[in-house]
Parts: structure tokens; sequence; C-alpha cells
């Protein structure tokens, strides 16, 4: 069944869980059905983005490009994951304008977890200077100022990180709507004990 | 052509169709009512027509079954797998609903051919979905209010004092209780048939009597053992819906085809099988929590797990909440676990519980078959496998719940149509012929197909 598009614009600092969420996201949108593409900022720089650096300019070119390609998914009806550190607020803000169906999700994660974490090995480079223009240790990061969402990846588990964004979707009118939304609790209750009493659960 | 010959014209008069269904009664037990004279009125019908044997669905239960009838579809078609379900990425379970279903209706699809319907509790119509007519859907509602379209009829309903279904639980505390039960329901909801078919105009007019199973569930052994108490009044019930189908005979005029259904067959139950106990004995199921709910609780250890009935899911990496099997060895599983299960006997009498375990690209087609089970068991008749996450056992039978759905004896009885199909129907091969009788357009996406061809 058709559903509407819209663009999910993952921003934060490197290995705070971006492609993670958007990967988790992903799953419960597919599971309702909905047609779903995601632009991981590192997939997106191996092909779409290749050969462009780490200059403000060029990481402007890079989120416009994905943010092009957000558009025209959010106008033919997928939804749209785009999961880029993107740390410039200005062209989050452009890209958002120019696409309309936007729902922006800040994740949050204290520098000193991301250095204690260092998935990917690259905090320890930057600090010691092996890597220049690394967002968060030697290059700005903008935080967004009105996010739909703002999840803490120190402190939240990747369930209630989802959990939260599918609720802001929900409220934003963006989802069918689920299974488990035909009955309220007290509905489900009655239903279940009848199923229970036939031994169907 | 289609299902029926045209001993009937087909005029150019306005042809219309009233469907009874009887919940889960078999082919085999209409046979012997027949014979021992216990259903006069039906003989009677079924002299002047045809009754014939269909089989159901897998897995056998109504709400798969009756979606494929009103869909004319296969489950991967219609996306309704059983009554409950699970949403892998989550693991949250859910009841599938009308809301579930991919699929127009019978219902619908006459509607939009401009016919006008009455749909009387047929399963998995809740939330009622809009028809040129009414709907009153059944069972799944949580409360009349909200089970009915145009909602301002359900008032009417309630002051007729309609009741959706039976309280099953009643089955559990007596059998007399549950008798009586099933009485008041099917009195109740036969008036309103009765008040509708009289006081709205319709084309297709469906009654799903749902009372049968309820009985069939608490009192098929009974009835099998000839209980001195309770195989009268099962009887009795069985006279009362005789004679409803009696007055409906001799109620509908010429150009209204009377069919009657049923959706899967009936047995003594012997024992009910805890696959997922079998599951965690094999080491394949673990649960995060020491006293589990639903499938909701299994741990990231988990190899597989099955829902009601029969249905096993291999916890799939990436598809699956905490996937454990990766795809690479998603076949491997299967095979095992198929092997594993047809090797299952009863430890008290050594029988084998299941006939035959599924893949589901057998028996499913379609753009849903991924929120299929992997494995979808066969049972013997008399082994129920059941979902259940919490008995500390492999069988059990208690006193309640003494009957169980059986695949190969659903029933079709046309009256005043001699049939002769070349091979054995199923529930699905009966909407194309209602839309055929009905002079609608076969839409052209059906599973259902034309028996004479």
């Amino acid at each position: 069944m058709e559903h509407k598009g819209f663009t999910i614009w993952f921003t934060g600092l490197s290995g705070a869980g971006k492609t993670t969420l958007a990967r988790e996201v992903e799953k419960r949108l597919r599971a309702r059905g909905m047609k779903v593409e995601v632009l991981d900022g590192d997939v997106v720089r191996q092909n779409l983005s290749k050969g462009l650096g780490f200059s403000k300019e060029d990481r402007d070119t890079n989120i416009r490009r994905i943010g092009f390609v957000c558009k025209l998914l959010t106008r033919n009806n997928v939804v749209a994951i785009a999961a880029a550190i993107s740390p410039y607020r200005d062209i989050r803000d452009e890209v958002r304008r120019e696409i309309g169906n936007f729902v922006e999700v800040y994740v949050d994660c204290p520098l000193e977890v991301l250095v204690e974490r260092d998935v990917k090995g690259l905090y320890k480079k930057a600090l010691a200077g092996e890597i220049t223009n690394f967002t968060g240790v030697n290059d700005p990061y903008e935080p967004p100022l009105n996010p739909e969402v703002v999840v803490h990846s120190d402190r939240e588990s990747v369930e209630e990180s989802v959990e939260k964004i599918m609720r802001k979707l929900k409220e934003l009118d963006y989802l069918p709507p689920a299974p488990e939304d035909v009955y309220s609790e007290e509905e489900a209750e009655v239903v279940e004990e009848r199923l229970r009493s036939l031994g169907y659960i | 052509m289609g299902l029926f010959d045209r001993k009937k014209p087909a005029s150019t008069a306005r042809r219309r169709v009233f469907m009874l269904g009887i919940d889960g009664t078999p082919y085999t037990f209409i046979q012997r009512m027949i014979n021992e004279g216990r259903m006069p009125h039906l003989a009677k019908v079924v002299a002047g027509g045809t009754l014939l044997r269909m089989n159901s669905v897998h897995p056998t239960v109504s709400s798969v079954a009756w979606s494929s009838f009103m869909t004319g579809k296969n489950p991967a078609k219609h996306g309704i797998f059983g009554f409950v379900d699970r949403e892998p990425a989550s693991m949250k379970v859910f009841i599938p609903t009308s809301q579930a279903m991919k699929s127009p209706t019978l219902w619908e699809i006459l509607s939009a051919a401009g016919k006008r319907v009455v749909v009387i509790n047929v399963p998995v119509t809740y939330p009622p979905r809009p028809v040129n007519g009414i709907l009153i859907a059944d069972f799944l509602a949580p409360k009349l209010e909200k089970a009915v379209y145009p909602p301002a009829l359900a008032g009417t309903l309630q002051s007729w004092g309609y009741r959706i279904d039976t309280d099953p639980w009643l089955g559990h505390e007596s059998k007399d209780k549950l008798l009586a039960d099933v009485n008041l329901v099917f009195d109740r909801r036969v008036e309103a048939m009765f008040r509708l078919m009289q006081g709205e105009e319709w084309d297709y007019f469906h009654c799903h009597i749902m009372e049968t199973d309820r009985l069939f569930h608490f009192l098929w052994e009974e009835m099998e053992t000839n209980d001195p108490v309770y195989a009268p009044r099962f009887f009795a019930f069985i006279q009362k819906l005789d004679e409803l189908i009696g007055e409906l005979a001799r109620r509908l005029d010429e150009g209204t085809d009377l069919l009657i259904m049923s959706d899967h067959g009936f047995c003594t139950l012997e024992k009910e099988v805890y696959v997922n106990h079998w599951l965690a004995e094999e080491g394949w199921l673990k649960f995060a929590v020491p006293a589990p709910k639903s499938v909701a609780d299994i741990s990231e250890e988990t190899i597989a797990y099955s829902m009601d009935p029969g249905r096993i899911f291999i916890n799939l990496q990436g598809r699956e909440r905490e996937g454990r099997v990766p795809p690479a060895e998603y076949e491997r599983w299967r095979e095992r676990i198929i092997q594993g299960a047809l090797a299952l006997r009863d430890p008290d009498s050594g029988k084998p519980f299941f006939r035959a375990a599924l893949r589901r690209e057998e028996i499913y087609h379609g753009p849903l078959i991924q929120q299929a089970a992997d494995i979808i068991l066969v049972p013997y008749d008399g082994f129920d496998p059941k979902g259940s996450v919490n008995k500390g056992q492999l069988t059990y039978k208690g006193p309640a719940l003494v009957g169980m759905h059986t695949y190969d004896d659903a029933a079709l009885v046309v009256a005043g149509r001699r049939i002769a199909p070349a091979r054995t129907p199923w529930v699905a091969d009966v909407m194309p012929a209602i839309l055929e009788l009905m002079g609608a357009a076969d839409p052209g996406d059906l599973d259902g197909l034309s028996l004479l061809d």
C-alpha cells in the first residue's frame, strides 16, 4: 500500500551510532511494508561522492548530493534514511528546506565516550594528529538547534533510541498503521484472552 | 465456466448468493448426520444439489482459511498466516486483523461492482473495512461498538441482544455453561441475520456461524464417544442448525443460490503438542527471562521458535531482533529441524506427531512469503501443535479442549446445482465461483481455480 515519502536524517559525530540506528529503523519500516533506502555517509563517499575530501566545501558538496538523492526518493514516496556526520548546520537546514518532509535525528554522544569506544580506531589517530579535519577533534561539529529527535547513544539502548524515533514518526503521521496499532492495550487484552481460551496463544 | 454448472439458467435477472458459513463442520460429519437422519433439511438440500469435500489451508486455522476464502488467494498473497504473528525486527507479538490483509475481499470486489452485501461474523473482518452494505466483524473485535460498518448499526444490533462470540472461557468452567452460551449466541445471531435479510437490500449475504467451532472444540469427544449427557445436547444443537438451513432453503427465492461451507474439519484431540518445549529440549530455543510470556522473550542464543499452530521460525540474522542463524546456515537448520520434527514420537503411544514438515515455499507463493514461517508442521489428526512458551512438558490433554481442526475434511454444499470437480477443491476455489455466479469480474490474480476446466 502506498505511503508518503520522507527523509530521516541522522547527524552526529563519527562512531555515535548513526548507521546502526539507520539500519534498525530501516528494518522496522520495512516490516510495515514501506519502501526504504539508506544512504550511509561512509558508503556514499566510495561512490556518489568519490574523490571528495573533508574541507568545508567538499563536505557541503557531499551533503548536498546525499540531500539531492533523498529529495528524489522522498518525492517518489520512498523513505530515505541518511546517516552522515553532516557537521554544518546551514547545509543541513538547506537540505531540510529542499526536501520538505524531513526528520532530523541528532545522535548525541559525548566526545570522551566516543574516544573511549573508538570502534573504527579513528579517534586515536586523529588525537595523535595522524588525521586532520576530523570532526569533533580538529574540525567543527554544529549540533542541530531544533532536531525532531535527539537520541543519546551513550545512555540509551539501540532499542530505546529506535522506539523514540518510531514514536516521533508516528506523531508526525508518517507511518502507516502497524498491526499492533489496531488495539488499545485494554482491547488487546480482551481479544488475547479469547484466543488464549481457545488455545491459540 | 467455473466451479458450478449452469443447471440454473444464468438469466439476465439479478442473481444473488446466500452463504452460510458453518465453521469447522467436517464433510464426513455432515455425511454421517445425513445418513443418520439427524439433518433432514440439509439432506434435502444436498439431494437436490451437491456436497463436496474440500481441503483447508496450512496451518489449519480459521483466520487463515477464511482469509483464503474471502480473497481467493493463498496466504503469501493475503498476508494472514495465523491468529498470532510477530514483527521480526522487534519480536513484538500481534494479532493479525483485517488491517494486515493485503488483498481485496470478495465483498469488497462485489461492492466495487455495484453489488450490495451483508457480511456477518466472518473471521478476520475486524476492524470492519467499508463495503457497499453492512459488515459486522468477527470475534477479533474487542466490542460490538467497534465491530460494525456502518457504525450506526451497532446500537440496533445491541438492542437485538446480538453477541459477537461465545465466551470460550465458559468451556473451561463447565460444558453446561458453554452449551448454554453457544445456544444463546447462535439464537441471537440467527435472529439478527433474519432481520437483516428482510430489512436490507442485498445481492450477497454471508452469515458465519462460529458456534459450531466453539461447540466442537469443547464437546467433539463427547459426541464421538456418545457421552450419555453431552452427546444428546450436542446433537440438539446440530438439529437447530439443520432447522436454520431448512428455514433458509424455504425463504430464499429461485434467483438466489444457497451455499453452505466450512473452512476445516474436526476430530478428537489426542494431545496438544508443545513445539517450543521440544525446541528448548533440543537446545535450540532459549528464553531471556525465567517466566516467558511469548516469543518476544526469546534470547539471542535461540536457533528457532514456534508460534501457533506448528509454525516454526528460524531466528535469522538480519531479520529477527537478535538473529543468531547466519543466512548461509538457514537451509542447514531448516533441514535439521524438519528431520527432527518428523522423527518426533509421542512418548506414550510411539505414534509420530507430524505427517509432514513443509518449507514455506512448498505451499505459499506470492509477495508476502517473507512474512511466513520458515517451516509449517502438518500434524496427524489428533495431535495439535501449539505455540505456548511456558509449558513444562511436551504433550498435554485437559478436560476442556477436546477437539481439533483437520485439513482435508472441509465441506461445501451447493443447493440446486450438480458439481463434479475433477480434483479436490480447496477453500479458495469457492470465491471465484461466487463471482461467476453473480456475474462479477474475476480480478485476475486469484489462486482459486475453476474446477471444470
